[in-house]
């Protein structure tokens, strides 16, 4: 019965853990002010 | 208390045995997507293209054109998409920017393309477009899906505005990666004439009556982790038709072998290099590792749960054992 109960928690926190990354999700950040580019760049 | 610390072994051995297919089948496709505030540059170059230069509707050999691509994604506006339609997108604002060798604008091209930033499929609003005409993209443009597959994908052409298969050809090795290598042709298509044309040409100055035709030979080695193509090029031909004059000539407007070029390629090269990483510490390096350790520590759980029910050793015998015992049978 404890050998399940270990089980459980450590399930329940892969769950929780998992869930928790994919909701907070990566943050959108800024549109870049660099300008759409009309010139040769020189180099990348 | 070896029953206890096996106990916390199993359910960190749980834990990491679930945690393994969660992050590749349940975390990989929500979190990796396409940054919305991408911001890219690529120089495409054709060397000794025919270009036709002016009304004078004589196309001359160039010794270089220069094709600069900028990809910019437009974050506020993917937000107000994600708003309308629910769904994580990226707006990339494109611009195919022609440079003679003069160094002055031979044509431009502007795109607004709009997509899930998970699957890449298009997403449909108003603000879509292609030289500022609305369209309606199917397909990819650009970039692969994560996880490439060996097979054909319908690829959106913005200068024919219409999809058709990109197909796969070959796994091939390109500067320490492997690559599949894509390949589309465009037969010959009566396509828009664009907004900006080289030397200031106009339908009007020709005449009114023309029509703009192209054909291509679309190529891409992309990297099948991140979808990312590290390089790419086109046999490019495009060429003015006159239907109410069938006595006149098509006339070239371009002709050439677009290339990117060396210095684009390599940092391209390095940037798909590092975000690979990235895409394969969820799909590969992360699953495997979480798997092997839930293991290891299945197996050391069960080890001491099996140690700590062995039962006790016997207590130590205290009597007297007889030195010399009678070997002999006893005779009845």
């Amino acid at each position: 019965m404890r050998a399940l109960i270990a089980a459980a928690i450590g399930l329940a926190a892969a769950l929780a853990l998992v869930l928790t990354m994919t909701a907070v999700g990566a943050p959108a950040g800024k549109t870049s002010p660099k300008p759409l580019v009309t010139t040769v760049p020189s180099h990348p | 208390m070896r029953r206890k610390s096996s106990l916390v072994l199993l359910a960190f051995a749980v834990f990491f045995a679930a945690l393994s297919p969660l992050m590749r089948w349940y975390a990989f496709p929500r979190l990796a997507k396409v940054p919305a505030n991408q911001y890219q540059v690529v120089v495409l170059e054709a060397k000794n293209a025919t270009l036709l230069t002016d009304t004078s509707l004589v196309p001359k050999v160039v010794p270089k054109l220069s094709v600069i691509q900028t990809l910019k994604g437009n974050v506020e506006e993917s937000k107000k998409v994600k708003a309308d339609t629910g769904r994580d997108v990226v707006v990339w604002d494109s611009l195919s920017y022609i440079v003679g060798p003069d160094g002055k604008m031979v044509s431009q091209v502007p795109e607004r393309y709009i997509f899930d930033a998970h699957s890449q499929d298009p997403v449909h609003t108003a603000s879509e477009s292609v030289d500022g005409d609305p369209v309606h993209r199917e397909g990819i443009e650009f970039k692969f899906p994560f996880l490439t597959e060996k097979r054909d994908y319908f690829y959106y052409d913005a200068q024919a505005r219409t999809t058709a298969p990109i197909h796969y050809k070959a796994t091939q090795n390109f500067r320490g990666l492997k690559v599949y290598y894509f390949e589309q042709i465009v037969p010959w298509v009566k396509v828009p004439l664009p907004k900006t044309m080289p030397g200031g040409i106009t339908p009007a100055a020709l005449g009114g009556s023309v029509e703009r035709w192209y054909t291509t030979k679309r190529m891409f080695w992309v990297d099948p982790t991140t979808g990312a193509p590290v390089n790419g090029e086109e046999v490019h031909q495009e060429e003015l038709r006159f239907p109410q004059t069938p006595d006149t000539k098509p006339v070239t407007v371009f002709a050439g072998d677009v290339k990117m070029r060396e210095d684009y390629i390599d940092s391209t090269v390095e940037l798909v290099k590092s975000q690979r990483q990235l895409i394969l510490l969820l799909t590969s390096y992360l699953p495997w590792g979480f798997l092997i350790l839930g293991v290891v520590l299945l197996a050391l759980s069960l080890f001491l749960e099996a140690r700590g029910r062995r039962p006790a050793d016997p207590a130590p015998d205290d009597t007297v054992r007889d030195p010399d015992p009678d070997p002999r049978p006893i005779a009845v």
